[in-house]
């Protein structure tokens, strides 16, 4: 009895911790959007500093991204080309694919790249700020951290994200396309009806919003998880992976979120 | 001036337990401790870069505890602050390292050969030679050259206060003396009030109106350096006297 009852405190003790710290994230997330909410519509965040972080995410990500893609596109292709070969009609497949590639693959595998090649560099970046005291300096000169550092992240993400996911949407679109004609010979033709025959002017929209929001979250976390970080190159190291997994779990939660939400 | 009153703080354990300090306007004031003491602590409160659990800080009678943005701002333009590894921003020039010292709007009224002028002159000012190292990332220079720089920055902007966390851990004796110098002589050539942490006794005796130590979060000892040198408490003494530290050091180290 005593065993039980000391192993329902431990797990109660646990629960508590956790809520406590996903309390605590989320109020502080929730205050770093306010902050670079306030400091955007005061007009006070630098257009430069945004235009250099959107070359940063978006022009300096878009080969990785075009790669990603293709490779997402090519895959589904070939594998939808398997299944439906003499048991479906093989013009479904243009449907599978643009479908597959502009609800999901599109949006979710840039999301993905970002993350690790945009989100974990800015919690290293702000993180080795804040542990040289490079923030402290900041905030001593009369310069508030926000305004400068994590405003011009926050909106270059969202701004390039949908930018970015059109152009992954559109390269997944023409791989699937080349990879079906050269797996199981369906023409361009073919492959466009059966991409029109399910298609909603709407799906494009429901892409492009997810990306806006994964545009939103990953630079969120990553500059929230930057200015936390403490304990010299250990903790940066620390700050760095709790933000990868913080941000993955981040997208892939919204992402389940999205159909319930928009696709009925 | 500036008024330390009764701070405290706390990170999991007791750092600061009711710190009472006023630095007079004009004076130089160092800090000494043991390592851990909340020496640097203490500073940052001054600039509200860390919040006391009790008590306030105030700089001309105006409170950092609870100041407004636009209050703390105001207070931060009347400070300049040198940290301890210099803080400066790794992906900018020392230029544009320096020329962060200057405010907004005063930056906003100037045009970029005044920027460049007044840039130039505070690095003079340190005895660095803008044309060796205005291009140059912080990367590139020596740590000495490095903590100049950031007094340069900490200076361009005429602050009225000057603080220092550590100017010259970490510097060999040629560079240890070249800072306190500069110390000196910015304190003497602008008129600022300066607070200097360090764990250099013999430089803190030679260019400090007063010292103050801090031991396990209160003030142990506020005095001239010759009544530092002159106190009779075991850790002033041992602080005072590097041979009687050593000998302390080796009698804990004995202690069973």
């Amino acid at each position: 009895m005593r065993v039980v009852v000391a192993t329902a405190k431990g797990a109660l003790r646990s629960l508590g911790r956790i809520s406590l710290g996903v309390a605590r994230h989320a109020g502080g997330l929730g205050l770093l959007a306010w902050r670079i909410a306030s400091a955007t519509l005061a007009g006070k965040v630098g257009l430069r500093a945004v235009a250099d972080q959107a070359y940063e995410m978006g022009v300096l990500s878009l080969p990785l991204v075009i790669v990603t893609a293709v490779l997402s596109g090519v895959v589904t292709s070939q594998q939808g080309g398997y299944q439906f070969t003499s048991s479906i009609p093989l013009y479904v497949l243009g449907s599978v694919v643009a479908e597959g590639v502009i609800l999901e693959l599109g949006p979710v595998m840039t999301a993905i790249v970002i993350i690790g090649r945009v989100g974990a560099r800015v919690t290293a970046e702000l993180g080795t700020m804040q542990v040289s005291e490079q923030i402290d300096a900041l905030l001593s000169l009369g310069r508030d951290p926000v305004r400068v550092l994590a405003a011009p992240r926050l909106l270059a993400g969202i701004v390039v994200m949908p930018l970015l996911v059109g152009v992954a949407n559109t390269a997944g679109l023409f791989a699937g396309m080349v990879a079906a004609r050269a797996t199981v010979g369906l023409g361009y033709e073919a492959f466009l009806y059966g991409a029109s025959l399910f298609w909603h002017n709407w799906d494009l929209f429901y892409s492009l919003m997810k990306a806006t929001v994964f545009g939103f979250i990953i630079p969120l976390i990553s500059i929230h998880m930057g200015f936390l970080t403490r304990g010299g190159a250990e903790g940066v190291g620390r700050a760095t992976t709790a933000s990868v997994v913080f941000m993955i779990i981040s997208v892939l939660v919204l992402d389940a979120l999205f159909p319930p939400l928009f696709l009925n | 001036m500036i008024e330390y009153v009764d701070v405290h703080k706390a990170f999991d354990v007791p750092v600061l337990s009711g710190v009472d300090l006023t630095v007079e306007t004009g004076e130089t004031l160092s800090i000494v401790g043991p390592s851990g003491t909340g020496k640097s602590v203490l500073l940052k409160t001054t600039l509200g870069l860390i919040v006391p659990d009790r008590g306030d800080a105030r700089v001309d009678g105006q409170s950092v505890v609870g100041a407004s943005s636009r209050e703390l701002q105001q207070i931060r333009r009347k400070v300049g602050y040198v940290f301890q590894y210099a803080a400066l921003f790794d992906s900018m020039t020392i230029f544009e390292n320096v020329s962060q010292g200057l405010p907004d709007d005063v930056l906003e009224t100037l045009d970029r050969k005044e920027v460049v002028r007044r840039v130039c002159r505070s690095l003079e000012d340190v005895n660095l030679d803008p044309a060796q190292v205005l291009g140059k990332l912080p990367a590139e220079l020596s740590g000495g050259m490095r903590k100049r720089v950031g007094l340069a920055r900490a200076i361009v902007g005429k602050p009225q206060i000057l603080l220092y966390d550590e100017p010259v851990t970490g510097l060999d004796p040629v560079n240890t003396a070249a800072v306190e110098h500069l110390i000196t002589e910015i304190a003497e050539k602008m008129g600022v009030t300066s607070v200097v942490v360090t764990h250099d006794i013999e430089g803190a005796l030679g260019i400090s109106d007063r010292i103050a130590l801090l031991d396990h979060g209160r003030m142990r000892f506020v005095g001239t350096p010759e009544e530092f040198r002159g106190s009779q408490d075991p850790l002033v003494v041992a602080f005072a006297d590097r041979h009687a530290a050593a000998a302390a050091a080796l009698k804990i180290m004995e202690e069973p």
